[in-house]
């Protein structure tokens, strides 16, 4: 048996190519069963997502991963109506190990575009519940992609991957939960329009704020805008008493000089009795007065300081994903030890029934000398022949463990042809 | 009760140990391996003192070795009470390793000779003194974790006021969970200290007749109570930055109070 790997992503091919590879849910359910023969490949699964197509498969018996590749090749080219030469050279594979540790890679987000993005764990976990509801999920893939789920939550929990943000809304959305904690029950108020500000307010509305007020010089934006959000319109006279209720601005006002003033910010403070403000500012020229950022309980962040974040964020990631990398490689270890655990467990069960077998059988060869039991005689012949199979069989798995680590496969025939076990 | 003492206090410096690795590396494993022994402290550590109560026939809160022993142990609890309460495991890294070294203060610490528990717990009113050691000692406990929040407080805002952010950011709880517990240890922690101050006042005035000795303890302990009944009031003003430096200056005083006054002398001996 090997762990086979063969497909494509958006680093080794374009999208035109990726689009015609892909699969839809049908063809992959069809795919399965065609794939999965029985002979060549006995377990598969497909991960399909704009960035990549994966067929990931386990081999029938002896057949090794260069032969499992071929067949999985010869199949995308098959399902696909498309020539091999068509997408060959795009193919990456990678056996037992390697296979391994890129499921692991990908379920954690290490190989994706943007490393530590949340959806692709979501997209393997579909695959397989989609290999498990053809049927074509056998005992090592249930193993490898419970494993694999596995990696990808540790490496979520242990490294930064995926705690800082990589794109100008979220941070924002990110440095408010750093000042108010929770967003739920905050108050965003939107100045002026325009695609980045309404996007930054679509994520805090979508990370829990409780009320969006829109506010702009031109009071049918406002109204259009505040209606997008499930929000409310003010007045654009009214902005001392908005800024003293929002708890989160966003400005992005076409606005030639400051909108928001040190007056005005601190009177807003005064009235919110110091509860603190998070002003973004995402307008070019800038609409909040940089000596505002300078009051206690005010944070202010322009664009460039978004920027400068993002980036420090990025790298941050960077540095987290190699600490996520040796924590994949530990488990490949351990994934590859408990498969082996896997490997001999049908011997082991075979070994222990052959000889509770024959010790039944003895047993009910002499029972007529022994004479009628009681129930109790019965349960002490019973835990008598059990501990006895037992004491035998033990030595035997502990030897057997042992030497299959060391010899594989063919270590496990011999023990079988020994007791004359079939598998 | 030594060897016992001994144990709890490695199982400290283990869960200190950890607690700051899981905070350095956010591993799992190891912020286990931190709950689990400081919960095996906690236990040894209650167990100690109650047996010493037994043996030694006093209330375990006598003498310099026996208060910083509970002082830790009070310490142990006020960390539980945020951890329960806000899941901020991130005060650990603060509060676990002056836990370690109170305790290991403690048990280095030879006790002066001249000092029984007879010439304090004599009177009317015997049973006032340990609460009101009792009642200053969970105070100064609270007033640690506002000190550690305002701490964090502090770090916070200046990498947010200057928009640089260190790696150990995203591992602190926000801004207002900090100033919460902050505020909410030291209304805590006020009241305590009142308890404490009034139950000293009548347990004095028991046995002596005397409200006020004047001594620099006393008066320190006034002004500590002062600078957190001004820190509570002006809540509403103060709040974020200026509460915190308060929270670092009442802290301060309470260390003098508890430490420094021992250097003037004065009715208060220890503690």
């Amino acid at each position: 048996m090997s762990i086979v790997l063969v497909g494509l992503n958006h680093k080794t091919a374009p999208v035109e190519v990726r689009e015609r590879l892909a699969f839809t849910d049908e063809a992959c359910a069809e795919g399965l069963v065609s794939l999965v023969d029985g002979e060549v490949i006995s377990e598969g699964l497909i991960v399909s997502t704009c960035n990549r197509v994966e067929v990931l498969a386990a081999t029938a018996g002896a057949t090794g991963g260069a032969e499992g590749a071929m067949r999985i090749s010869q199949f995308l080219s098959a399902s696909r109506c498309l020539p091999q030469n068509f997408f060959g050279e795009h193919l990456y594979t990678h056996a037992d190990d390697a296979a391994v540790r890129h499921v692991f890679r990908v379920a954690s987000s290490l190989d994706s575009m943007v490393v530590g993005e949340p959806q692709v764990l979501g997209q393997v976990r579909r695959a397989y519940t989609m290999a498990v509801s053809v049927g074509t999920a056998g005992r090592v893939l249930h193993r490898l992609m419970h494993h694999a789920l596995h990696v990808a939550k540790r490496v979520r929990a242990e490294t930064g991957i995926a705690a800082s943000a990589v794109s100008i809304s979220f941070t924002a959305v990110e440095l408010g939960r750093k000042i108010f904690g929770s967003l739920k029950g905050c108050t965003v108020l939107l100045l002026g329009a325009g695609e980045m500000a309404e996007l930054a307010a679509q994520h805090l509305a979508g990370a829990g704020a409780a009320r969006v007020i829109v506010t702009n010089r031109t009071a049918e934006t406002a109204r259009m805008l505040a209606a997008t959000f499930g929000g409310e319109a003010a007045d654009f006279s009214t902005l001392p008493e908005q800024l003293a209720q929002a708890d989160i601005v966003i400005c992005s006002t076409g606005a030639a000089d400051y909108v928001v003033t040190p007056q005005m910010a601190q009177a807003a403070l005064e009235a919110r009795r110091n509860r603190p403000a998070f002003f973004i500012d995402i307008s070019v020229p800038r609409n909040v007065d940089p000596a505002v950022g300078a009051l206690d309980n005010l944070f202010v962040f322009d664009v460039d300081d978004l920027e400068a974040v993002v980036a420090s964020n990025i790298r941050e990631r960077e540095r987290e994903a190699e600490r996520a990398e040796l924590i994949v490689e530990s488990e490949v270890m351990q994934f590859q030890q408990s498969l082996r655990s896997l490997d001999i467990g049908p011997t082991v069960g075979a070994l222990r029934q052959k000889l509770l077998d024959i010790a039944h059988a003895e047993l009910e060869r002499q029972r007529a000398r022994l004479g009628p039991l009681t129930p109790e005689q019965e349960r002490a012949v019973e835990a008598l022949l059990i501990s006895t199979v037992n004491k035998i069989s033990h030595p035997l798995i502990t030897r057997m463990r042992r030497s299959h680590e060391t010899g594989g496969e063919e270590n496990m025939q011999a023990w079988r042809d020994i007791f004359g076990l079939e598998e | 009760m030594r060897p016992l003492l001994i144990a709890a206090l490695a199982a400290y410096v283990v869960a200190a140990i950890h607690i700051i690795l899981a905070f350095i590396n956010k591993r799992r494993a190891v912020e286990r391996v931190a709950f689990v022994s400081l919960a095996a402290g906690f236990a040894a550590h209650t167990t100690t003192l109650v047996l010493d109560w037994a043996q030694a026939g006093h209330y375990p809160l006598f003498g310099l070795r026996e208060t910083l022993s509970f002082l830790a142990w009070t310490l142990v609890i006020a960390y539980g009470w945020a951890l329960v309460r806000y899941h901020t495991k991130s005060l650990g890294t603060l509060t676990l390793p002056l836990v370690v070294g109170l305790l290991m203060w403690s048990a280095l610490a030879r006790e002066s000779e001249t000092l029984t528990a007879g010439t304090v717990t004599g009177g009317v009113a015997a049973w006032l003194f340990p609460v009101h050691t009792t009642l200053l000692l969970f105070a100064y406990a609270a007033f640690f974790v506002v000190f550690a929040a305002s701490v964090m407080y502090l770090w916070q805002e200046r990498e947010l006021k200057l928009k640089t952010f260190s790696a150990f950011f995203h591992r602190l709880p926000s801004l207002s969970t900090v100033d919460d517990i902050g505020s909410t240890a030291a209304g805590i922690g006020f009241t305590l200290l009142s308890l404490g101050i009034i139950t000293g006042v009548i347990w004095s005035s028991t046995r002596s007749g005397r409200l006020w000795h004047n001594d620099p303890k006393e008066v320190f302990a006034v002004l500590t109570w002062l600078l957190y009944l001004t820190m509570i009031h002006y809540r509403a003003q103060w709040r974020g930055r200026k509460a915190a430096w308060a929270g670092v200056a009442g802290f301060a005083l309470v260390v003098f109070t508890f430490l420094g006054t021992r250097l003037m002398g004065g009715y208060h001996v220890f503690g």
